[in-house]
């Protein structure tokens, strides 16, 4: 008898299976849950993310203005280093650049430059961090933050000693690009078996500097408003 | 000109440099899969063309008016509920992978259901792939190149409009059928052939493919020549 | 009625006599894109292992409210989820390998193996028994992403996992760590399974 009256009575996941309400509310059941937890996540990693995406170009930049020895000697001492955010219009009147840059603030004073600049590399984009002096008449560096070049040729671009090269380089003309020929002053040694990534770099590092050149002063540079 | 130039390297470099198949290893599956005769592939091929066009339509249309940071449509709805300085940096970004799965899906079905109805021949040709390529890894990885093309970018200048979001759907789909059609071809000619026993199926395509990508690279740094000759650049 | 695997017997089917790579050919993408070095490959394990999991679990504890033509939709809704948080840890724990696997993680949406997971099994059995599975099949998939990553690795930079292993002398096999070694390495591994299963098989035919 209670048998026969359980199985009149149907059951509430029964009753969720039989109608279209029942199927709507699991799905939207689902989505709310899954919005939740999505939420969760949203509100305690954005920020960390965030801080991870900025942390790879600011982490790299006191080396840029300094090199490694000083840079470390600076971290280490007493006077603030300041990093600024920036953008700047750059280039002639037809195809205007924008360029991302960041000036760099050494106890109060102007201490250098670095400018976010990518291109077309051999295989796919490249992304370059540039180091230039205060007076604009030199590069202090250079630092490949991303590519996508052929394994054992074109990412020695990223060598310490082959991008040493542009360091102290006069930002005043074009720099070219010449195999075995180390030495001479204005030419840039292109790494055996990887002749167009070198190329490349310098060619983005070139249109750079005429860039700049004339138009890096203080009152084209717009420092970027963050929101908190 | 230069946007021209532009439209005209992401093209060349969506359908051959960076073929979606050879380089990024975008819908395998399908490659392996459908593959044994050339119309079958130059079908797959038409039906995904014709989805990866309508999804990165979609997909660019929803990321640049919702999901970004910031978009339009997502701060005008916000600001009926939240002050306006709240709703100006609404950043709905983490839905992106979910919408663009859902938007793609429900995609394929309306073009199935629509093809069916009003294009008859169309559907013989390529309707019974469409199912299929709801799943298909090519269609998402287009919808996530275009996306990390708006979302992230940091320069103002360099963020994708449509155009170049269509010239990259229409010319990896071309790209991808350009892929599956040798492969089919190389595929009819293998069948003559005595393949040791263990080769046979997916391991001798695999084989196949390799060689197939090791071709393609031979097209590596053509598009840094072609912008260095077309823009007059050093 | 047929009779369904036990947790035990889903999680050995995993390894070998159904490995979601070798033998059901699924879930391809990753498998040749991401092999390219060790650290890589693993972590892409890991995040489909992970995913797989969370996946198979929930639906499984629904599986009695599922009607047939929605439960796709939950499926891709409950993938699509876990893919998104799984992408985001890594975007704050491990931001150098996010960068470096980059579209790969958001493609696992449309990696076939967890769909099918949860068709085949989760979708039919008790918790326990889609918990093997999924672990099953993610150690089967991460194994053999591991070995095709080794040999890319090892071949292509005489490295494992970063560390070198092969002397100074070894002349790096460049292709192997570019897009042919990966349908190549994948191809003659793929053969030499086929060929190891088919003596196996004989052997056994042979015996009886």
């Amino acid at each position: 008898m209670a048998h026969a009256l359980k199985q009149k009575i149907p059951s509430p996941g029964r009753w969720l299976r039989d109608t279209n309400l029942g199927q709507a509310w699991l799905v939207l059941a689902l989505a709310i849950l899954f919005g939740a937890a999505l939420a969760a996540v949203q509100v305690n990693l954005s920020r960390r993310i965030e801080a991870n995406r900025q942390n790879e170009t600011l982490s790299k930049i006191p080396e840029l203005v300094w090199g490694p020895a000083r840079a470390r000697e600076i971290k280490s001492g007493s006077a603030a280093v300041q990093i600024i955010p920036g953008t700047l219009q750059a280039g002639s009147g037809a195809n205007p650049i924008t360029l991302n840059l960041f000036k760099v603030i050494h106890a109060g004073q102007l201490a250098g430059w670095v400018i976010k600049a990518g291109g077309q590399g051999y295989a796919e984009k490249i992304d370059l961090l540039i180091g230039i002096d205060p007076q604009v008449s030199a590069l202090t560096g250079l630092f490949v933050l991303d590519q996508k070049e052929t394994p054992g040729l074109g990412n020695k671009i990223t060598a310490p000693g082959w991008r040493g090269q542009f360091k102290g380089r006069s930002t005043g003309r074009p720099l070219t690009v010449a195999a075995g020929l180390s030495g001479s002053e204005a030419a840039i040694d292109a790494i055996t078996g990887a002749t167009i990534s070198s190329r490349s770099v310098t060619r983005i590092v070139n249109r750079v500097m005429a860039a700049v050149k004339d138009s890096l002063e203080v009152d084209t540079f717009r420092p970027i408003e963050r929101r908190s | 000109m230069a946007y021209l130039v532009d439209i005209f390297l992401i093209s060349i470099s969506a359908a051959l440099i960076n073929n979606f198949v050879l380089y990024y290893f975008v819908g395998i599956c399908p490659f392996i899969g459908v593959s044994r005769q050339v119309d079958m592939a130059l079908g797959m091929g038409s039906a995904v063309t014709f989805v990866m066009t309508i999804a990165v339509f979609i997909c660019w249309t929803i990321t640049t008016l919702v999901l970004q940071p910031g978009a339009p449509v997502s701060v005008w709805i916000a600001s009926f509920f939240v002050s306006p300085e709240a709703a100006a940096v609404i950043d709905l970004t983490i839905l992106t992978y979910i919408v663009y799965i859902f938007a793609i899906a429900s995609a394929v079905q309306f073009v199935e259901m629509y093809v069916r109805k009003f294009y008859p021949p169309l559907y013989k040709s390529f309707g019974v792939f469409l199912p299929l390529i709801t799943t298909n890894c090519a269609i998402l990885f287009a919808c996530l190149t275009v996306m990390s093309h708006i979302i992230g970018v940091e320069n103002p200048g360099e963020v994708w409009d449509l155009g170049r979001a269509l010239a990259l759907g229409i010319f990896g789909g071309v790209g991808f059928t350009i892929a599956i059609v040798i492969m089919a071809g190389i595929r009819e000619e293998l069948d003559l052939c005595d393949i040791p026993a263990p080769f046979q199926g997916a391991a001798i395509t695999l084989i196949v493919g390799g060689i197939l990508a090791m071709a393609f690279m031979g097209f590596t740094g053509v598009d840094s020549g072609l912008r260095a000759v077309l823009t007059g650049g050093p | 009625m047929q009779v369904l695997p036990t947790p035990t017997e889903r999680f050995i089917q995993g390894i070998l006599p159904e490995n979601p790579v070798y033998r059901q050919l699924l879930g391809l993408c990753p498998t040749l894109a991401v092999t390219g070095g060790l650290k890589p490959a693993l972590t892409m394990a890991a995040a489909v292992g992970f995913v797989l999991l969370c996946a198979n679990i929930i639906t499984s504890l629904i599986r009695n409210l599922l009607k047939p033509h929605l439960r796709i939709v939950v499926f891709t809704l409950t993938i699509a989820t876990f893919v998104t948080i799984v992408d985001r840890f890594l975007a704050a724990y491990l931001y150098q390998m996010s960068k470096a696997l980059g579209p790969y993680i958001p493609l696992i949406i449309v990696n076939c193996i967890i769909i099918c997971r949860c068709e085949v099994c989760a979708s039919r059995q008790s918790v326990p028994a889609a918990a093997a599975d999924a672990l099953g099949q993610s150690l089967g998939f991460g194994l053999a992403l591991a070995g095709i990553a080794a040999v890319r690795e090892l071949l292509g930079t005489g490295m494992l996992a970063g560390y070198p292993v092969l002397p100074e002398s070894w002349p790096d096999w460049v292709i192997m760590v570019l897009p042919p070694g990966a349908f190549l390495t994948f191809g003659l591994l793929l053969a030499l399974v086929n060929w190891i299963s088919a003596d196996k098989q004989q052997g056994e035919g042979g015996g009886s």
